[in-house]
């Protein structure tokens, strides 16, 4: 599978990259140039042409919500908004097949911690521009997936962390790099409800915030359940 | 009241300027040069700073601002600008915000194509069309603003604007033709300038939210849309009922 990676200046974007290139042909994109062995792409992923040739031929598309922090907001808002639209127009014109955004289970932070909050619960974004835009990315990607323009996967993922990072100071909603890399790597191939499939992404941790692996149902007795497939590593 | 108005330069400025002058302090600001006898900023709804700077000891904003075709700027305007607007209330202690925008903020063509009687409080499905799309994302940074701030916006979505006076059989328009029916969703610009300034002596606290959304036309026999809300919680009552689009011209 042919799979595009934006954001290549994140270490996200990079480790979920190197970890899907040894199993698929992995382009890399950003608006600057980052150093890796991988192919990478400039790209602003402005309105036109160029963001047109950027996905053209490929099968899936793993964008990330990811702010840089150095950025200012006007910009930031800029890159989720208008970045995002462009990217899911052009991917929507040029055929690509499915498109996973990588939001965030901040998302879903407003909530009791007791609560058994699902994907089924109503987001609850503040006016802290890192999760806003998650938000924002999340509203277009929606629309975009209402109109049946291309098949949209979405991921809120949990706190990324390191596994040298001690146990001490790991958080209830943590998502080590491997987890992560794994739940994107079911979100390539998992069956789609046809819709806007959401799912929750988080580890092994003890007090583990968010449920995570359930299966989706529709009310109607009609349709099938679906599931990502995604079951995070047992850790000790 | 000091009122701020952002894009009065736009077709809607004018008419709220002229419902609003005799009883309020205006400011005014637009990209474009403005000619008026009122306090005058020349600004950028996306420029953070300058949007920020404009609302400085106002007590109430109005976002007329508009951006239909070019992608950034719609962006920039429609929904960056939002994000400005609300930033500025917070600066400032304003409390209360009209936004503005279409219809299709909240019912895109997923409801306009197969629905009747649809309200303004129903789960916003804007589509991908690009105003449409940015306008709702302005809207929803508001509520999320209100969410965490004690700011009051109304969101006043209008469509089809025209001038009864003028606006005839002769004009060939695909919108709104005398006899021959228009477009579910229009007002005559001095009904919409009313409702605007209706928003602006509604008792907040008496608002069922911090963020409402208005469906503002007049009664029109259609019931595509239904602007009930509007005249219930805004008190606003339009003159121009527009029948001589929806009546057949008499032989």
């Amino acid at each position: 599978m042919k799979v595009l990676v934006t954001l290549a200046s994140s270490h996200l974007s990079l480790e979920i990259a190197s970890s899907l290139s040894g199993s698929h042909e992995v382009r890399l994109t950003d608006k600057n140039e980052v150093s890796t062995d991988l192919e990478i792409v400039c790209s602003d992923l402005g309105h036109g042409a160029p963001t047109n040739e950027l996905v053209r031929g490929m099968n899936a598309i793993v964008h990330s919500g990811e702010i840089d922090p150095a950025a200012s907001v006007s910009d930031q808002l800029d890159y989720q908004m208008r970045c995002t639209y462009n990217l899911l127009w052009s991917a929507a014109e040029e055929g690509v097949q499915r498109f996973i955004y990588l939001s965030s289970l901040r998302l879903m932070d407003g909530y009791d911690p007791d609560l058994a909050v699902t994907e089924r619960w109503k987001p609850l974004p503040t006016t802290d521009v890192s999760v806003l835009c998650y938000h924002l990315g999340e509203m277009i990607c929606r629309e975009f997936a209402r109109e049946n323009k291309i098949s949209v996967v979405i991921l809120r993922l949990g706190d990324i962390a390191s596994e040298k990072v001690a146990k001490t100071a790991i958080s209830t909603s943590t998502l080590y790099m491997d987890d992560a890399a794994l739940a994107i790597e079911k979100a390539l191939g998992a069956d789609h409800s046809g819709w806007l499939d959401i799912y929750h992404i988080q580890s092994v941790v003890p007090n583990a915030r968010y449920l995570t692996g359930q299966p989706w149902w529709s009310a109607d007795d009609v349709s099938p359940s679906f599931n990502l497939g995604y079951e995070p590593r047992a850790r000790s | 009241m000091n009122v701020l108005i952002l894009g009065a330069n736009g077709e809607l400025g004018p008419h709220v300027v002229r419902a609003l002058e005799h009883r309020h302090q205006l400011r005014l600001t637009d990209i474009n040069d403005l000619e008026t006898q009122h306090e005058y900023f020349r600004a950028d709804a996306a420029d953070l700073d300058q949007v920020v700077a404009a609302a400085e000891g106002m007590d109430v904003i109005i976002n007329l601002s508009v951006l239909r075709k070019d992608r950034r700027l719609a962006f920039d305007v429609n929904a960056r600008g939002c994000y400005n607007m609300m930033t500025a209330a917070v600066e400032h202690g304003i409390r209360r915000v009209v936004n503005t925008g279409p219809f299709y903020v909240v019912a895109g063509p997923t409801y306009e194509r197969f629905d009747h009687m649809i309200g303004p409080d129903v789960p916003h499905q804007p589509g991908t069309y690009l105003y449409a799309l940015t306008k709702s994302l302005g809207q929803e940074i508001c509520r999320v603003f209100t969410e965490s701030h004690d700011i009051h916006v109304m969101d006043l979505l209008f469509y089809m604007l025209l001038d009864p006076e003028t606006h005839n059989v002769e004009s060939g328009s695909p919108i709104a033709n005398v006899g021959h029916d228009l477009v579910p969703y229009t007002i005559s610009w001095r009904d919409a300038a009313e409702a605007i300034r209706c928003a602006l002596y509604v008792e907040m606290d008496k608002l069922p939210s911090r963020s409402e959304v208005f469906f503002v036309f007049p009664d029109l026999p259609h019931q595509k849309f239904s602007s009930e809300k509007a005249r219930r919680l805004l008190g606003w009552e339009p003159k121009d009922q527009l029948d001589q689009f929806w009546k057949k011209a008499k032989l």
